[in-house]
């Protein structure tokens, strides 16, 4: 018997672990939430202040306390040029989640249709530029669009077009790219969420005499829905808060948010102006999260849509 | 309609390959110049690339950076994400949502803070200062895919161990590990990817003489446009990029690590 005491002391291991203090398991938790509060939580919060402090202190290398002031926001809100900035987010983000969509939304279904060789290249060509640095990409889009760039010699050798192309500048040039580096995301999401629909939901509508189009619309699209939410909130919040895309692809061009936010902290040093700016992207990126979720949340409730 | 449906389905997946290929063949140009189609073949860009060593430098600093990040992250996550899933701690949902949160507000916004931020406690233009802008943006990732793995361990091979007399460094060790491997895996190469990827916070927060690689790239495109260099380094990415989404797909498979994230 004495040969099992070991044993049967072990044996309440399990036990105790389940008894183990919270401050144990906190102190787990302890380095990580350190790190979050002071490197993100603190520094967040000191820019929303900083978006409210006078322009005075633009590059004060001092906590700034006490003075409170609009002046930021005045500057931004009573001059064209920056309203037409958020005009042109809005714009470029609204483009691209219509683009991403449209072309991810057929491509996540045909994944449902087939298999073997087929599904793995369009998997391969959708998910690669996750792994690939998206400068290489964007680097490929420039030699495309550039003018007298393949695109244009390849039209003109086709005698579609006469004379420079000019499409590097342009806003379709932007959405175009940015959607370019968005449809991985989005397949995968959209993937997943058909992949969910139970077949035995689509097979009753099909035995109940609904033809392919109309099982479709009023099955497997409100099935989707969440995931199609899920989708235009991811694709919209990271398009409009993208520097790298613009700042290559239409330079001053197009004026949007971040590039503004890159110029005022870089080039300008007006810190609390790009704080402000700063600011209103983050409202813009939470207003379309939270109401979005709030309306797919209602819309589901009501029973219009179910998530399985 | 099916039939357009397939040819619209190749359209895209032909574009979304070619941008990535394109590099290749400008590359391989004997010329100075980026021209289509290249003028002549020869392999000088790659050789001027490998003596470039500005260039070479930029790769080793992106690659410490993105291991400190990536071990950092994984070890920050494990027990976090252990306390988390066992835990029972109040306020749990809190806790995952702040962690998880870096991810959620644009990067140019979090940058921005930690830029000013910086400013006041003297990490400005710092090694250390990159490897924990860094850490923020890939621990989200690799915590929510080790919480994952450890939710779905089976409890029942930890209590046997530790019924047949297993010291708990003895069932972690022998149980646990190996029970988690490919989410450690998975959770240390995507950080990884991402950082080493990574452009926005390295162009704010990385000292002049200080680049990494894809911000040395970005600037040498942002000021002196294209040059057949910055092919050869883009090809070589792509090859790199190929090779590893080829390797871990074979070893621990992708989608299923992809498709919780973004």
């Amino acid at each position: 018997m004495s040969d099992l005491s070991p044993a049967i002391d072990q044996a309440a291991t399990p036990i105790q672990e389940l008894r183990a203090r919270p401050t144990q398991w906190g102190a787990l938790v302890a380095p990580m939430l350190v790190l979050v509060f002071i490197f993100f939580v603190i520094p967040i919060l000191y820019l929303l202040r900083m978006s409210f402090a006078e322009q005075a202190f633009a590059k004060s290398v001092v906590p700034i306390f006490g003075v409170y002031s609009l002046e930021n926001f005045a500057e931004i809100f009573g001059d064209i040029f920056f309203l037409d900035m958020i005009v042109n987010s809005l714009i470029v983000g609204t483009g691209t989640v219509v683009a991403t969509l449209l072309i991810s939304y057929p491509i996540a279904y045909y994944l449902t249709l087939t298999r073997g060789w087929e599904r793995t290249l369009i998997l391969v060509a959708c998910l690669l530029p996750l792994f690939v640095n998206i400068i290489v990409a964007v680097l490929g889009w420039y030699i495309l669009l550039l003018p007298f760039g393949v695109i244009q010699n390849m039209l003109s050798a086709l005698g579609l077009i006469d004379g420079p192309l000019g499409a590097l500048k342009s806003f379709w040039a932007l959405i175009t790219v940015l959607t370019y580096e968005h449809i991985p995301f989005a397949v995968l999401i959209l993937a997943a969420s058909l992949q969910n629909i139970s077949p035995d939901k689509i097979n009753m509508a099909r035995v109940l005499g609904s033809g392919v189009y109309r099982t479709f619309l009023t099955i497997v699209l409100p099935l989707t829905m969440p995931g199609v939410v899920a989708t235009v909130i991811l694709v919209f919040a990271l398009s409009i808060s993208s520097y790298l895309v613009p700042a290559l692809i239409t330079g001053q061009q197009v004026m949007v948010l971040p590039i503004a936010i890159f110029s005022y902290t870089s080039y300008l040093l007006n810190w609390t102006l790009a704080a402000a700016i700063s600011l209103i992207l983050l409202v813009i990126v939470a207003g379309i999260t939270f109401g979005l979720t709030i309306l797919a949340n209602r819309l589901t409730r009501r029973g219009e849509w179910e998530i399985v | 309609m099916l039939l357009a449906l397939r040819l619209f389905i190749y359209l895209i997946v032909i574009i979304m390959l070619l941008p990535i290929m394109m590099s290749l063949p400008m590359a391989l140009t004997a010329g100075s110049y980026v021209t289509f189609p290249p003028d002549g073949l020869s392999l000088k860009w790659f050789i001027r690339m490998s003596q470039d060593l500005i260039l070479m430098e930029t790769i080793g600093r992106s690659f410490v950076l993105a291991l400190f990040a990536a071990l950092l992250g994984v070890i920050l996550s494990v027990p976090s994400a252990f306390a988390i899933e066992r835990g029972r701690l109040a306020g749990r949902t809190a806790i995952e949502t702040l962690i998880t949160s870096p991810r959620m507000i644009p990067q140019i916004v979090l940058v921005l803070a930690l830029l000013i931020f910086y400013e006041f406690i003297g990490l400005a233009e710092t090694f250390a200062g990159l490897v924990i802008a860094h850490l923020l943006i890939t621990v989200p990732l690799s915590f929510r895919t080790l919480h994952v793995g450890i939710s779905s361990l089976d409890r029942r091979l930890e209590w046997s161990s530790a019924i047949l007399g297993a010291s708990r460094a003895r069932t972690f060790h022998k149980i646990i590990v190996p029970h988690l491997k490919t989410f450690l895996i998975a959770a240390f190469t995507f950080a990884f990817i991402i950082s080493f990827n990574n452009v926005t916070m390295a162009l704010f927060l990385s000292a002049v003489g200080e680049r990494t690689l894809p911000v040395e790239m970005f600037n040498r495109m942002y000021v002196g446009g294209m040059t057949p260099v910055l092919l050869a380094i883009a090809f070589v990415l792509a090859v790199v990029g190929a090779v590893t989404f080829i390797v871990l797909d074979r070893t621990i498979g992708v989608l299923k690590y992809l498709s919780g994230h973004n």
